[in-house]
């Protein structure tokens, strides 16, 4: 993404009803935008266009959303992607992020959010942790995650985490340097973000802290954002 | 079987026992009578016996069958139920989505615009929190040893101090004070959390809401009670219910989720929620939940 120009992003859906409205809206939010109506089509605009950014749906005819992701992933194609998906599927949303999404938003969304989580994903791009969501072993200052084993270790030795713990760290730390809400947090782990309870989230992060040996006050990995949430203050890499 | 039935039961055998053991013992001397009608009357308190067993092999087989097509009935009319909503969720989902964009990228700032956005986002509510329902009947979760009493102490707290009320807790400390449940931590609390914030929207300000637990027949019961305006008769069997709302409860917010979020977060401990209500005098919402968990 240069810095002049407006970022290209290519935006799939099947649903005409929703393109025509939603592109426009996008263009107007300061977005350079192409449609595609399928996967198949996705492919072929990507390989001509080169978007910065590609939103898909995910129920799709031909090749659906995730076939698309993961055609990109495996050609080596870090292209972000942010899912629009349709979960009724309770697995969608973490497999979304398992097979390396950069985001996810459920429908139906609200157009604006849409907008603020595109610029989050290429701010993220632009400053190079952009392949960290597909990337299976993560380091940072003494931390290590593999992602498929689910296992952390801390200065080489390994700790235990409880499962939701361990999904928490893994999304922080795969998209560092973000605050993220602890609304959006709890629907992430949890898959559901009833307000008030994001005191789930809380518990959590004290969990990692206490398992990290970070301390709130001064923190070495988490952050505690008042009134927002959560972030991950180290840069992180590929192991 | 209740010891009265067993008696019933069993008397037609004991009854002819009896009776050949009495022939033998009058007539010992001789075995002349006894031999031939104590030996019949033997004979008929075995085949009344045999007899007697085979009737309740079939009547226990017809119960269990009965048990386990009421079983199967329940289970098949949720999951069409599960079906229905996500259907519903599936066909909401992107005229929503459709409209929400339309309304965004269009220009004119009419009250009656306004009102679209309003509504949808509304609708759009809606439709997410009926689909994380869905999602929490079958996601994977938690099962750890819980205490029940600081969940209770927690909620009691937390919604305390954010709708400026007090709450009273009441928890056993003799003989032993509450014993853990096996679940999610998180899940419990908003369970509660559900339930004691309902206490406190539907009661004003003076009147009392109380948490109690309760430890009975190897269960934890919590009760979480108010003296707010209660539900009327014919709404309490529906309240936990999705969408279901009481007919008094229009002036507050509410999504008619809120309790069957409750009532399914409690299914999946392996427990029961009931509601006690008199309109005008208050409410107490039971949750009852397995020792040692499901």
């Amino acid at each position: 993404m240069s810095s002049e120009a407006a970022p290209r992003l290519l935006l799939v859906d099947d649903e005409q009803s929703i393109t025509e409205s939603l592109a426009p809206f996008l263009t107007r939010s300061g977005f350079d935008v192409d449609v595609a109506a399928d996967g198949a089509e996705a492919l072929r605009v990507i390989a001509s266009q080169h978007p910065d950014i590609v939103v898909s749906d995910v129920v799709m005819p031909v090749v659906d959303g995730r076939e698309l992701l993961r055609r990109l992933r495996r050609a080596g194609d870090a292209t972000p992607v942010i899912l629009l998906t349709h979960v009724g599927e309770s697995g969608e949303r973490s497999a979304a992020l398992d097979e390396g999404a950069d985001d996810y938003l459920n429908k139906p969304f609200d157009p604006q959010e849409l907008v603020s989580r595109a610029r989050a994903v290429l701010r993220r791009v632009a400053a190079g942790a952009g392949g960290l969501v597909s990337s299976e072993l993560v380091e940072a200052e003494g931390l290590r995650l593999d992602r498929p084993a689910r296992r952390v270790w801390r200065n080489g030795v390994e700790v235990s985490l409880t499962p939701k713990a361990f999904q928490l760290l893994e999304f922080l730390m795969t998209r560092p340097g973000e605050v993220h809400a602890r609304e959006r947090l709890l629907s992430v782990v949890w898959g559901f973000d009833f307000a008030a309870h994001t005191r789930a989230v809380d518990n959590r992060i004290a969990e990692l802290r206490s398992v990290l040996r970070d301390d709130a006050a001064a923190p070495a990995y988490i952050e505690t954002v008042p009134g927002v949430g959560y972030r991950f203050m180290r840069s992180v890499r590929r192991a | 079987m209740n010891p009265r039935r067993a008696v019933v039961i069993a008397l037609p055998t004991t009854v002819l026992l009896v009776a050949a053991v009495v022939v033998f013992v009058v007539d010992r001397r001789t075995i002349v009578v006894s031999a031939p009608v104590g030996t019949m009357l033997l004979l008929a308190a075995l085949i009344v016996a045999a007899a007697t067993a085979v009737s309740l092999a079939w009547r226990r087989h017809v119960r269990r069958a009965v048990a386990r097509a009421k079983d199967e009935a329940i289970r098949s009319a949720a999951a069409e139920h599960r079906r229905f909503l996500d259907r519903l969720d599936h066909e909401l989902k992107n005229p929503i989505t459709a409209i929400r964009a339309a309304v965004a990228v269009s220009d004119a700032a009419t009250p009656q615009l306004a009102s679209i956005d309003a509504q949808t986002t509304r609708m759009a509510r809606l439709v997410g929190d009926l689909r994380k329902l869905g999602e929490l009947q079958t996601a994977p979760m938690e099962r750890v040893p819980v205490d029940p009493g600081a969940i209770v102490t927690d909620v009691a707290a937390t919604v305390g101090d954010a709708h400026g009320r007090d709450i009273r807790v009441t928890l056993p400390s003799a003989p032993w004070p509450l014993p853990s449940v096996t679940g999610d931590p998180d899940l419990l609390f908003t369970a509660v959390h559900n339930v004691v914030v309902n206490a406190v929207k539907y009661s004003e300000p003076g009147d009392t809401v109380e948490i109690r637990g309760i430890e009975r027949s190897g269960r934890v019961v919590l009760e979480v009670a108010d003296t707010g305006r209660g539900i009327p008769a014919a709404d309490v069997a529906s309240v936990l219910q999705e969408l279901a709302r009481a007919s008094n409860a229009r002036d507050r917010p509410g999504s008619g989720l809120g309790l069957a979020l409750v009532r399914t977060i409690v299914d999946r401990h392996g427990g029961t929620v009931t509601v006690d209500s008199h309109e005008g005098q208050g409410t107490r919402v039971s949750i009852e939940l397995p020792v040692g968990g499901v």
